[in-house]
């Protein structure tokens, strides 16, 4: 079988929590944070879209901090706790998916899952953000359908309710 | 103090909304098969070449690559294009763009597929670069394709404009330039294709419209119709960009011809290079009018750099030459345009479809005008605005409107336009308030196959299944079909099962473009729901004993005097189904006019700009805007549609531009293509839908997909001459222009 063929890049052994799960795996070195997510874990819910690190698509939290996973690489990732969108709505949805549905946040969905971590990650570090504060930590998730007023409205509704 | 504000209250979460705010819903390019292996595309190396060799083998050798494939593998017609089938699916001889294809891969990892890409040795032999639309006109100039460089010609002629200048106090001349737009859908185009055990391939690819996308691929893979079964929808956005096909010959030839599932997601540069754009345009326009503000004379030349291959470019330039002097009744008019074949990326459809570019020209003129007749922007165009009554845009027989009307006196009412100018104590920071108007064709237009329909059902669920063939792309068709469906019938939203998207399970129902869907859905349904009802009461009344007229359908069943007496399961026979289809076609003017609409949407927009004069920044701090389409069918859909459609025009304006040199794209990503961010938009925006139509109207709601990218360029560019004294011509508004502007007026 020609299947069998040898990725030439040097596979290692990682370990670190993904949704409070422990993860042990074996992987190339250079491998991204979201094609482990999507491809190792099927965990779909980061999506790929620039790969540069410009649109936020990707967006997950790692130890604490908003990250693109598409920059973020299998050597940089022992011992770290990842968070993705998944892991909000274990017990019934969080919060801020409850307020994106009734706001509007969303159109086609691809920039969503990005867009709600970047809002998690604001609320855990700062429950009251200025208006100021929350376009600074939503400024590197790109939406091409809402305009962005939905997304405000549905944060605003959040802290509102915090 | 970000507030964005509607006169509408907010609704019920769309059906969608659960799988989207969770990360669950699975788009195309999320799934996975097994034993699936991963397709990529080569592209050319030159803008317009002679291939003179093309050699596979050494990718044929490399481990793990399953097909290599080029213009000897298509099975059928080697060619694709929504109306003329001009673009090839591989270039054998020539290529006339970048995102020509040559030859594209199969392989068990995408890293494979990569390195096989570049093992295919391609020989070109350069020709001149057509860049240019103006001298590619040049009848001199090499033919692209076997017609000419000159894909398109549309006109219209009303009056005699040679007539109408003398006349006038007072004449406008300006040409402006508009820039080539990417629709930056964040999902880029890709999907799985799977050969079935059956024999037929499963196209997994998003589209606007699946049963073309089907016909399409029939006659590229030498099959029938019914061998494919197109899986359309739900898709990370569109905006007219995937309607044309894209990915989908690729990954269909190298499945059918490896036996095993194939996926394609295009990288971002693949997708810039090779996808579809708004077409660049050359508007020159000359409008004259009386001292008294009456508009006399028009004449409009347009120039549509379409690219490469035809795709919809020749429907784009017909648009933008009907709406030519929009909502105005202008009595002598001279319009040509021409759609040019170049090097360039292939433009075509692109939310807004010519309107943008024609109508940031006209209301261009319109506000240069009013200014040389010392004359109120709002009353020039009140002055000359159509009746309810008059002829569209080109002569053509309409129906009856005054939205145009109504949404320029809604925003006459404006707080924005009582600006008062002193409220900046920063000398360096300029402020400038402008208003636009536009009006907008809905549906495909006269002379051009426009079929709808839509299909209701009891299934063996008990669910009201309701089906079209339309397709989510984020644009809340869904919420569509669930409120006016629920409202028509008289159930509940559980009561309904959803069917969009997928060839082998929808009716023909026509594209999701257009502004139509909305419409469509609402015709269909006023179409469906008497003979629906009648059958489920009949049935009812059968199964109960109770008389048909005493029985009414509402939530989960049939009811009698407030109580339930049936449920929709109980109600779903075997061999008795209960079903209706509907098949029409959308309205249009019945005067022969190529394109010619006969609904329109409208509306108005002021804004009130700040011009940095250190920087040359603009920003955008106030939107407020008018819309009149009818009755509002799913309120947060409508308002996301309006402020979505209103951001991305923002871009357009301010920042974005798909630049080419030497037809070669100068930017290939998100750190170049620089798309509006949160931290761009205005801290406030309000929207005010106007539902009311003209006396006796029939046609219901209509779309707002596009509306709301109209008026709001021409609204910058006159907020910014209010600002500084300096009139922009071109898109996107640079920042050095005003800094050049700043030592002119200063």
């Amino acid at each position: 079988m020609i299947e069998k063929v040898k990725v030439n890049s040097q596979r290692i052994n990682i370990s670190f929590t993904v949704n409070g799960e422990q993860q042990q795996l074996q992987v190339e070195a250079t491998k991204r944070l979201v094609d482990i997510l999507r491809e190792d874990l099927s965990l779909t819910g980061a999506k790929i879209s620039c790969e540069i690190g410009r649109c936020g698509a990707c967006s997950v939290e790692v130890d604490g901090e908003l990250v693109n996973s598409c920059l973020m690489r299998a050597y940089q990732l022992n011992g770290k706790s990842v968070y993705t969108v998944e892991s909000l709505s274990e017990n019934g949805l969080h919060d801020i998916q409850k307020a994106f549905l009734e706001e509007g946040g969303f159109q086609c969905g691809y920039c969503t899952p990005g867009m709600i971590m970047a809002v998690k990650t604001l609320l855990e570090k700062n429950k009251k953000p200025t208006d100021e504060e929350i376009l600074d930590a939503l400024s590197g998730n790109i939406c091409r359908c809402t305009g962005y007023a939905g997304i405000i409205r549905s944060v605003k509704k959040v802290i509102q309710a915090i | 103090m970000a507030d964005y504000t509607s006169n509408l209250a907010s609704s019920r979460p769309r059906p969608d909304g659960m799988g989207k705010v969770t990360g669950a819903l699975n788009y195309f390019t999320d799934l996975q098969f097994p034993n699936m292996l991963y397709g990529k595309v080569l592209r050319s190396e030159h803008p317009h070449a002679k291939i003179q060799q093309l050699n596979i083998e050494k990718a044929e050798q490399l481990p793990g690559v399953l097909a290599v494939i080029t213009s000897k593998d298509v099975p059928g017609l080697n060619g694709f294009g929504l109306i003329t089938q001009d673009q090839p699916v591989f270039c054998d001889q020539v290529v006339r763009y970048v995102g020509d294809a040559v030859a594209a891969v199969a392989a068990i990892t995408p890293e494979i597929a990569e390195r096989a890409i570049k093992r295919i040795e391609v020989t070109y032999e350069p020709l001149p670069i057509m860049d240019d639309p103006e001298s590619a006109m040049n009848p001199d100039s090499t033919p692209l394709h076997s017609g000419g460089n000159i894909l398109h010609e549309a006109s219209y002629e009303n009056g005699d404009v040679d007539e109408g200048f003398p006349l006038c106090d007072v004449i406008i001349e300006e040409t402006y330039l508009l820039p080539r737009q990417m629709h930056a859908y964040m999902e880029t185009e890709g999907g799985v294709f799977v050969p079935e055990r059956d024999g037929r391939l499963s196209v997994y690819a998003g589209t606007q419209h699946g049963y073309k996308d089907r016909l399409q691929l029939a006659r590229i893979l030498n099959l029938s119709e019914e061998r494919i079964r197109v899986i359309s929808s739900p898709m990370g956005g569109s905006f007219g960009g995937k309607d044309e096909l894209n990915i989908q010959p690729y990954g269909a030839i190298l499945a059918l011809k490896t036996g095993r599932p194939v996926k394609i997601h295009q990288s971002r540069r693949e997708s810039m290079i090779s996808g579809i754009k708004k077409h660049p345009m050359k508007i020159t326009m000359k409008t004259g009018a009386k001292k008294t503000g009456e508009i006399v004379a028009h004449e409009v030349r347009i120039i549509a750099d379409t690219g490469a291959y035809a795709t919809l470019g020749p429907a784009v330039l017909d648009f933008a030459v009907e709406h030519a002097i929009g909502p105005y009744v202008i009595p002598n008019v001279k319009t040509k345009g021409y759609a040019v074949f170049t090097n360039n990326g292939v433009a075509g459809e692109f939310r807004g479809f010519g309107g943008n570019q024609i109508t940031f020209a006209l209301e261009g003129q319109i506000d240069r005008l009013a200014d040389d007749l010392h004359m109120s922007p709002l009353k020039l165009r009140k002055k000359n605005l159509r009746q309810g009554t008059d002829p569209g845009p080109v002569g053509q027989m309409i129906a009856p409107t005054n939205g145009d009307s109504l949404v320029l006196d809604e925003i006459t009412q404006s707080p924005l336009l009582a600006l008062d100018k002193r409220d900046s104590d920063n000398p360096w920071k300029k402020t400038g308030v402008g208003v636009a108007l536009t009006m907008h064709g809905g549906g495909l237009g006269f002379g051009r196959m426009d079929p709808s329909g839509g299909k209701i059902s009891l299934n063996h669920e008990g669910k009201i299944e309701i089906a079209f063939g339309f397709e989510e792309v984020g644009q809340g068709l869904l919420a569509v079909i669930e409120n006016i469906t629920t409202e028509a019938i008289g159930c509940s939203s559980e009561d309904l099962h959803i069917v969009i998207g997928d060839t082998d399970k929808v009716p023909h129902s026509g594209s999701s473009t257009a502004s139509r869907g909305t419409s469509m859905i609402w015709h269909s349904l006023q179409r469906l729901k008497g003979p629906f009802k009648e059958k489920l009461l009949d049935t009812a009344a059968k199964r109960s004993g109770y008389q048909k007229e005493q029985l009414c359908v509402g939530e989960k069943g049939i009811w009698l005097n407030g109580q339930r007496i049936l449920t929709f399961e109980q109600l779903f026979l075997e061999n008795e189904p209960i079903s209706i289809d509907t098949k029409f076609d959308f309205p249009t003017t019945p005067n022969s006019i190529p394109g010619g609409h006969f609904l329109y949407s409208f509306a108005a927009v002021a804004v009130k700009v700040e011009v940095d004069l250190i920087t040359g920044a603009i920003k955008v701090t106030d939107i407020d805007q008018a819309v009149s389409a009818g009755p509002v069918v799913n309120p947060n859909g409508y308002i996301g549609q309006i402020e979505g459609g209103t951001i991305m025009a923002l871009g357009y304006t301010l920042l974005e531009e798909a630049a080419m040199q030497q037809s070669r794209y100068t930017t290939e990503n998100f750190d170049t293509y620089i798309l509006p961010t949160i931290q761009d938009i205005p801290p406030k925006m309000n929207v005010r839908a106007i539902e009311d139509l003209w006396e006796g109207d029939m046609y219901g709601p209509r779309g707002v997909g596009e509306i709301g990218t109209v008026a709001l360029a021409p609204a910058i560019v006159r907020a910014i001459y209010d600002a500084t004294g300096h009139w922009v011509t071109k898109l996107p508004v640079s920042r050095e222009e005003i800094l050049h502007a700043r030592e002119m007026v200063f």
